[in-house]
């Protein structure tokens, strides 16, 4: 697109460094910075004035420093299209949306208006149905709605509201004024996402930040946060943020929220309905919960007397709404009002139900379940956008949900008429809306994109705030229509400017902090599980990595002299199905390459990374994000194709730097974990794990006879060489070495270090037995510590090693039964309400 | 006709199970043409919780909690129903345009609406090629309900009973196509095909009468449970049931148990377990005349 610029004709107040001197709004289409004359408007002259200050180089430098930030704090998008499930970068545009204070204000008043009317009719439908019996609106528009769910017909919502979240998508027509494109009450994303952008950008550029004095975001999630936790009539219940899981496209955002906002993120197998509410399995038992946010979609949320078919819900989940046990944010059915044939008759309701006209007009819209509507639509059908009137693709495009009436050939016109004539309720039009423009650097300059805005409104305790910020979305095309980020397209922060100093300007990191006090002991049973299966998994890696260096070690020597140990340690891969078995003894580094990346071996290393990833993958807000990349990073390295050419050098390489991600992960989480519960069965998995593999070296390499090199070998995979060396000056022995593998409680390598270390964290977990007694767990790992401890270095010998590992892998059960799988007692003896 | 009703349906779980939650549509209640003089439920095991109500459509619901591991869950059924036969419907009425246009105008969200029952439903999606084939039993101006019965009987002539042919997760499409099915899908493709024209159409679930009259053939369905078709023909004339199983009106020998927009909505037993393994279900049903006097 050209962009000639004549920034002669402009004032320079209006842009003294001439940044955006080329931008020129689209013809006849509203510009948020520049007017048809080309002037900046006023609200945005402080932003061009501090930002142009900075010159190219350092705006360059500030944009990157956001981009960093983001990628950093681990943002992304999931793409439902993409087969492989993956993770798209944050798509950010770095030039914010400025939203004049005046116009705000305005906005603001009337989108509370419309949350009001939107809550009025909820109770209306849900409630008495007077809507419906005088005729204001029509039954089948109410029956057709997929969202209209009839289990919680006359049930009045716990907290006295359907709606405690809404997010509203605006946008500027061309005579400059906002229309409401569509509302989301289901389960609104995008919060989360607003509050990303703002960081990174707050942080990028401080200096405009501080000089347009920007409204902050904490306190309306404080305000939201306040009164969610009001919610809950007993002091340890806790609030939870029932996610679908890491599958949904913005889990991301669930994650961030809940750690944000300090509620407990499930999933819907991480809770249980009883009699009496909504309880939470953890590690110590059953939680109860009073508040769910959900954004779940409400039809999955309880398979028992919604969709059957759910994996996703929780069984009774709608009785203990019906019980009053238990408040759902948004609540079950609250996305009924999202559905397009609303919109065609709330400019009607909002004088009955809210007093006055509405203030934000929405985007002009037919259901076509009316005769009148439908003549109506049919003489302008070009014109129009047809539309499902609810939710589902158009009956006959299965992949869209809209069409313009002049787009169609003869044949797709002819087709959706005739379904028009049959099923009008399954229909709307709507009339098409241009949307405005706002600039976004590409290029190195900046061009206008039509935009989407998204405001947010939560309920507090003296009624709804209004988020002072947003979440746009910018189509990558001129003259998009629709604008999503599953489609492509770009987000941006939104600033508001006070007129008023802000409050903490001089902290600026710190103002979107809030300080939330997470009370310990409600450690999710899967989130437990899964810790410890990403260590497991982890340490599991690390030792085949050891075993095949050791392998590596030995071809780059290779003499007669190295050959028991290569099969011996082949012979172990193949035992743990990291190597097939049809592999030639002679040519080590053949069973090199299968250990490293046979993806259909699940001993082999690909398997365990993929596990360890997943695994952690569902917990991503209980890891130190760095934590989580270094397991990404593993990922990647294993993944990576090998140059052709010196594969021995090129695999040893690569062990090396995957072993050096592998200690980094394991400082991350042993530095930068509350050492609190969670971290506990992290370090459970990884001990166990290391003392299996540790049992399973030494019967392979040193308990029958010592040819040359094994013990040696037995060291090297313990990673205890240099002790050894500095104990010992000789040769290495059996009996010593036997002795610092396993029965040195100083070796931190050692089978009797992790099993001290496991005892030391079973003495802390939550009881699960009588009174004074031990718990299964405790029992199993005593025994085996008193065997270690009473055993000298020379008895060690098979058997003992043997029962050691049985040992190791009975109380990795009795740990799973004990806090993973919560049988509970039959007499009903879960723990007693909060 | 007066008749006892015995329905024993059996869970075995391979596993034992802990805790599990159930929707129980198993008590017949009363309605038009259908009086309930006794009904029972008896549980094995013993919930830990039990309580009674009525669903959305009015059906009779009992939630159950069982806090006992268990690897059978038995739940019996005993009621006696009294049943009228249906009369003649009446060949007139309104045709079958004008009762789409009343439907969709209806300003009655109350159970029995035919608002509810006019759009796609959870296992009952509209499908171009079932609306195109109801399509011909509606030509122009055709009396409702004279164009619902030549459905129905069409279905009976155009579709092969056979037991095992689909499953529960069969899909109107796919019995349509594969021309078989039992009463649940033939049910599901009469309601499909009437709701692709605009028109109400629900879901029943119930019994037939086991051992038919002398001289009458027996009945497909008679000793499971059945299920058949309600249509609504305009205000005057109002719900008919139609049983395209045996192209037959629904009348004496029906006994309705629950009303929905599709098995998901009517279906006797809901229930969510955890159970590694197999579960296996069994049901027997029989309905026995009491006597044909006194009803």
């Amino acid at each position: 697109m050209a962009m000639v610029g004549d920034s002669a004709e402009r004032p320079a107040s209006d842009d003294p460094f001439g940044l955006v001197a080329g931008y020129s709004p689209l013809p006849g289409i509203f510009d948020e910075m520049m007017d048809a004359d080309r002037r900046v408007r006023p609200h945005w002259r402080p932003l061009l004035a501090t930002l142009g200050g900075l010159g190219p180089e350092e705006i360059n430098r500030r944009f990157a420093a956001a981009d960093r930030h983001l990628r950093d704090s681990g943002v992304f998008y999931r793409v439902y299209e993409d087969p492989a499930g993956g993770e798209r970068p944050w798509p950010f545009s770095h030039m914010p949306l400025i939203l004049d204070a005046a116009e705000f204000r305005s906005l603001q008043a009337g989108l509370i208006q419309r949350a009001d009317l939107l809550e009025a009719v909820l109770a209306d439908v849900y409630g008495p149905a007077n809507l419906v019996r005088d005729g204001r609106l029509p039954a089948a528009l109410v029956a057709g709605n997929p969202e209209f769910l009839r289990p919680l017909v006359g049930v009045t919502p716990r907290g006295g509201a359907h709606l405690w979240l809404y997010a509203v998508d605006v946008g500027r027509g061309a005579d400059g004024g906002w229309w409401v494109l569509g509302d989301r009450t289901q389960a609104p994303s995008g919060a989360g996402y607003a509050l990303e952008n703002r960081l990174a950008l707050s942080r990028a550029l401080p200096d405009a930040y501080r000089e347009l004095r920007v409204e902050r975001l904490a306190a309306f999630f404080q305000a939201f946060q306040h009164e969610l936790s009001s919610l809950s009539r007993r002091d340890a219940s806790r609030v939870c943020l029932l996610t679908p899981g890491p599958m949904n496209e913005t889990y991301f955002e669930h994650a961030y929220l809940a750690r944000y906002l300090g509620f407990l993120l499930v999933e819907g197998e991480d809770l249980t309905v009883r009699q009496d509410g909504v309880f939470i399995r953890t590690v110590s038992g059953l939680r109860r919960s009073e508040v769910l946010v959900r954004r779940l979609d409400a039809d999955f949320a309880d398979p028992l007397e919604l969709n059957a078919r759910s994996r996703l819900g929780v069984a009774g989940l709608v009785q203990a709404v019906r019980d009053g046990n238990v408040v759902i944010a948004n609540g079950l059915g609250a996305g009924f009002v999202e559905a397009r044939a609303l919109l065609s008759y709330l400019p009607a309701l909002a004088p009955m139900l809210t007093g006055s006209d509405l203030a934000i007009p929405n985007i002009a819209t037919w259901w076509l379940g009316q005769a009148a509507a439908r003549d109506n639509v049919m003489t302008r059908f070009d014109q129009m956008v047809i539309g499902s009137a609810f939710f589902e693709a158009l009956p006959g495009h299965h992949d869209a949900r809209e069409v313009v009436g002049g787009t169609l050939d003869p044949a797709q016109r002819a087709r959706i008429v005739e379904a028009i004539s049959h099923r009008g309720v399954d229909f709307v039009a709507q009339e098409a809306v241009t949307l405005s423009t706002m600039p976004v650097a590409l290029d190195g300059t900046f061009a206008p994109r039509p935009f989407i805005l998204r405001l947010f409104l939560a309920r507090a305790a003296d009624g709804w705030t209004v988020m002072p910020g947003g979440f746009v979305r910018i189509a990558d095309d001129i003259d998009a229509r629709a604008v999503s980020l599953q489609r492509g397209g770009r987000t941006a922060d939104v600033w508001v400017p006070s007129e008023h100093p802000v409050a903490d300007t001089t902290l600026l990191p710190r103002a979107e902090t809030i300080v939330v006090n997470r009370a310990t002991g409600a450690l999710p049973s899967r989130a437990a599980n899964n810790l410890f299966w990403v260590a497991r998994y982890v340490e599991r890696a690390e030792a085949t990595l050891r075993l095949v260096r050791v392998l590596l070690n030995r071809v780059m020597e290779a003499d007669d002299a190295t050959a028991p140990v290569v099969a011996r340690i082949s012979a172990l891969l193949v035992a743990w199905s990291a190597v097939p078995n049809d592999l030639p003894n002679a040519r080590p580094t053949l069973t090199v390459l299968a250990a490293m990346q046979r993806r259909d071996l699940e001993g082999a290393l690909p398997h365990h990374v993929d596990a360890a990833r997943s695994a952690a993958s569902v917990i991503r807000d209980r890891f130190p994000p760095d934590a989580w990349r270094a397991l990404v990073d593993l990922a990647d390295i294993i993944a990576a194709p090998l140059p052709a050419g010196a594969p021995d050098i090129a695999l040893f390489d690569r062990v090396n730097a995957a072993l050096r991600i592998i200690a980094s992960f394991s400082g991350l989480a042993q530095e930068n974990m509350s050492q609190l519960i969670g971290w506990r069965f992290l370090d459970l998995g990884r001990r166990i794990e290391r003392a299996i593999v540790t049992c399973r070296f030494v019967r392979r390499l040193a308990t029958d006879v010592f040819p040359d090199g094994v013990l040696d070998a037995l060291l090297e995979l313990a990673d205890s060489q240099i002790t050894y060396r500095r104990r010992y000056v000789m040769l290495a022995a059996p009996t010593p070495v036997i002795d610092l593998v396993v029965l040195d409680p100083a070796n931190p390598r050692s089978v009797a270090f992790q099993v001290d270390r496991i005892e030391t964290h079973l003495a802390v977990l939550p009881r699960q037995s009588a009174e004074g007694r031990l718990s299964p767990p405790q029992q199993i790992a005593t025994v085996m510590s008193s065997a270690l401890r009473t055993t000298e270095a020379a008895q060690v010998d098979d058997q003992l090693i043997a029962e050691t590992e049985r040992s190791l892998l009975r109380l990795s059960e009795a740990i799973a039964a004990a806090y993973f799988t919560q049988h509970e007692p039959s007499d009903g003896k879960w723990e007693a309400p909060g | 006709m007066i008749y006892d009703v015995r329905q024993v349906t059996t869970y075995t779980y391979a596993s034992k199970v802990s805790y599990a939650h159930h929707v129980l549509r198993l008590i017949p209640i009363d309605r038009p043409r259908q009086r309930v003089h006794a009904a029972a439920l008896d549980i094995v095991p013993l919930p830990v919780e039990r309580r009674e109500g009525s669903d959305f459509f009015g059906n009779r619901v009992t939630w159950i909690s069982l806090d006992h591991p268990h690897d059978v869950l038995i739940v019996k059924v005993a009621a006696r129903v009294a049943v009228d036969g249906a009369g003649e419907p009446g060949a007139g009425g309104e045709s079958w345009e004008r009762v789409r246009d009343l439907a969709f105008a209806v300003t009655d969200l109350g159970p029995r609406s035919p608002a509810h029952f006019l759009f796609a439903s959870r296992q009952v999606p509209l499908d171009p090629e079932i609306r195109d084939y109801a399509a011909t039993s509606f030509p122009a101006g055709r009396p409702m309900l004279a164009g619902a019965i030549e459905l129905m009987r069409r279905i009976k002539d155009d579709f092969v009973y056979q037991v095992g042919a689909t499953t529960v997760s069969t899909t109107p499409p796919m019995s349509f196509a594969l021309r078989r099915g039992v009463c649940q899908d033939f049910a599901h493709i009469m309601i499909s095909g009437l709701r692709g024209l605009g028109l109400p159409a629900a879901y029943v679930s119930g019994y037939l009468r086991t051992i038919p009259p002398p001289d009458a053939p027996r009945l497909e369905g008679a000793d499971a449970m059945h299920a058949w078709v309600m249509v609504w023909a305009g205000w005057e004339s109002g719900w008919h049931g139609l049983d395209p199983t045996n192209a037959i009106l629904a009348g004496e020998d029906h006994v309705v148990l629950a009303v929905g927009r599709d098995y998901a909505d009517a279906s006797p037993v809901d229930g969510v377990v955890f159970v590694s393994g197999r579960q296996k279900l069994s049901v027997a049903v029989t309905v026995t005349p009491v006597s044909a006097s006194n009803s």
